[in-house]
């Protein structure tokens, strides 16, 4: 037991590590701008004293080691500054436009589970056949549609099709939930479709690794049903690596649904990054950058629990 | 199932999608039908026909024309992206894989950083810091692309360590660069090759995303990206606007994949 606490101790040790050196990456990436920051974020035309004014506001004559100490503190709790286009602080914009990208996020990874779980169980029960090859073909080639392009299509289609759909339409959480949902819905399934071809190609092969295991033919000769066998024997096993595929799917769900909501002209953080980067924002810039960063390595750290939680043997290897 | 659907059938149509591609970006090279940029008011938004087998747009430009021209600008980033994370990959990979100790530690912890943040997040701040141009593009996607390199490096030459013949060119007190240069790096190629070719695909997946948010490659240049985007207000209009630039772009990328997959199949070790 008590190595378990250590391995977990050392876990969270990893991931404060990994949190501050996020922080100092987002940190050092903004202090090695070629040029005077405030210079740039003024334009040429600014006169001398309005950028020393700005200077003196961004605390950029303090040494670097205690501008950094003084952002991570603000950060941490929740305090990214002040965004120079918006004049609003920066936490408040973020949290704003939270719910599109945030909401877009958890829905792709839904559909991502729902429908590359049942896809990898048909498929690895009769691999080669008609409908494994049909589906497998298909995941290539959704892979292989860059999301952005994939959503247009799909505007398109339910556009001229179905008739169903127009671009650009977003209702707040807090206005109607339903529309909220049903508006997020087609820029979600764009998201998650090149990852359902990733997830389900992974599933499908740890799925036809142990269906060929002894404990299945074991489970067969007992006389158990294939459902359950699908159920109690084979998903618990690729349980293990289905977690790690989703980790590494979730960053790309996070910045697919950057580019996507430009497509569906959502007022998600994407667009605010790119407002932020055309303004040269660059406290909004970063408090975007770190605020996404963070995201991602909570998610991931979480995941990494996960998955020893799940599987007694990642959680004996790691304690040895 | 093998006759059919094995590694062959990977290989032909991975061949064949790429030679598209190739051939587009020859073609263009010495000639396109129309300039890229040259406007024709009396033609705009007209839909495929015999003088323009793709349409043109809204401004009158050839969309074949661009077709062409904007291959060799997708070729040149995933190509020269590509190399500058295996500069970096092979070199941080290969350290940390044969000293192990601190430094293979040091080197995870930074490319697990690396890995944290969303790939397009990191190159899109690389972009806004220094400027949107195709070279900062590729060297941004290179630095976002290494830890995966690196990855397959380092457990590659983890691998390799502890076989007779290296342990043997130890004992003969070979230097440790001559050691990984000559006795390990040839050694990994089998791994390596699959992760360069899906790297390539990967990274014209993010350039195009890049371009197609007006911050990778730049005007006048024609790219696949922005093609996209701007045909996206015509794209009821006017479909083929959308359809034959993403048709390359996925030309390119399922060529790519299935000769890495065509590879990863039929080499032995290669698969893991």
């Amino acid at each position: 037991m008590s190595s378990t606490v250590r391995a977990t101790l050392t876990k969270v040790c990893e991931f404060l590590l990994t949190t501050l050196l996020v922080s100092f990456f987002t940190f050092a990436a903004f202090s090695i701008i070629p040029g005077d920051p405030a210079r740039i974020m003024l334009g040429t035309e600014a006169s001398e004293e309005q950028v020393e004014q700005l200077r003196v506001e961004l605390g950029l004559n303090e040494p670097l080691a205690e501008r950094y100490v003084k952002w991570l503190d603000n950060a941490f709790r929740g305090d990214f500054g002040t965004s120079l286009s918006f004049n609003t602080s920066v936490g408040d914009l973020i949290s704003s436009r939270l719910p599109v990208t945030l909401g877009m996020s958890l829905i792709a990874l839904i559909i991502v589970l729902l429908v590359s779980f049942p896809m990898a169980a048909i498929c690895s029960k009769r691999p080669g056949k008609p409908l494994d090859k049909a589906l497998s073909c298909a995941g290539h080639i959704l892979f292989a549609i860059p999301p952005f392009a994939l959503s247009m299509m799909l505007i398109l289609f339910s556009a001229n099709v179905l008739g169903i759909f127009t671009a650009g339409r977003y209702t707040a959480p807090s206005v109607n939930f339903g529309s909220y949902l049903s508006s997020l819905l087609l820029p979600s399934f764009c998201i998650a479709l090149p990852k359902i071809a990733m997830t389900f190609k992974f599933l499908r092969a740890s799925m036809i690794e142990y269906s060929q295991g002894d404990f299945v033919r074991t489970a067969k000769s007992h006389g158990l049903t294939d459902l359950r066998i699908m159920m109690k024997h084979i998903i618990p096993n690729s349980m293990v690596s289905s977690v790690t595929v989703i980790s590494l799917v979730l960053s790309d769900i996070m910045g697919g649904s950057l580019i996507v909501e430009q497509v569906f002209n959502l007022p998600g953080l994407g667009r605010l990054l790119l407002t932020s980067i055309a303004r040269r924002d660059f406290p909004l810039l970063s408090g975007i950058v770190f605020y996404l960063a963070l995201i991602t390595v909570i998610l991931y750290f979480l995941a990494d629990l996960i998955s020893a939680l799940i599987d007694p043997r990642i959680r004996d290897r790691r304690n040895v | 199932m093998r006759s059919f659907n094995g590694p062959k059938r990977y290989l032909i149509t991975g061949t064949i999608l790429l030679s598209i591609v190739t051939a587009f970006f020859l073609i263009g090279l010495f000639w396109t039908p129309y300039g890229i940029n040259s406007t024709d008011s009396a033609s705009k938004l007209m839909a495929p026909c015999a003088e323009h087998i793709f349409g043109t747009d809204n401004l009158g430009r050839d969309v074949f024309s661009r077709c062409l021209v904007a291959s060799r600008y997708t070729l040149l980033v995933s190509f020269a992206g590509v190399a500058t994370a295996l500069l970096f990959g092979t070199f941080t990979g290969l350290v940390a894989g044969y000293y192990g100790g601190w430094r293979d530690k040091v080197i995870m912890i930074l490319s697990n950083g690396v890995m944290c943040f969303p790939g397009i997040l990191l190159a899109l701040v690389a972009v806004a810091i220094f400027g949107a141009s195709m070279f900062n593009v590729i060297w941004a996607l290179g630095i976002v692309f290494s830890p995966t390199f690196a990855r397959v490096y380092r457990s590659g030459t983890i691998e390799l360590l502890d076989r007779d013949y290296i342990l043997q060119a130890k004992i003969m007190g070979v230097s440790p660069t001559r050691i990984t240069l000559i006795h390990i790096l040839p050694n990994l190629m089998p791994q390596v090759i699959p992760a360069v070719i899906t790297g390539l695909a990967n990274m014209t997946l993010f350039e195009s995303g890049m371009s197609y948010l007006g911050l990778g490659v730049q005007p006048p240049a024609a790219s696949y990206g922005k093609m996209l985007s701007d045909a996206q207000s015509y794209m009821t209009t006017a479909p083929w606007l959308i359809i034959f630039p993403t048709l390359m772009l996925v030309c390119y990328i399922l060529g790519l994949y299935f000769i890495s997959e065509w590879i990863r199949t039929s080499v032995k070790g290669g698969s893991r």
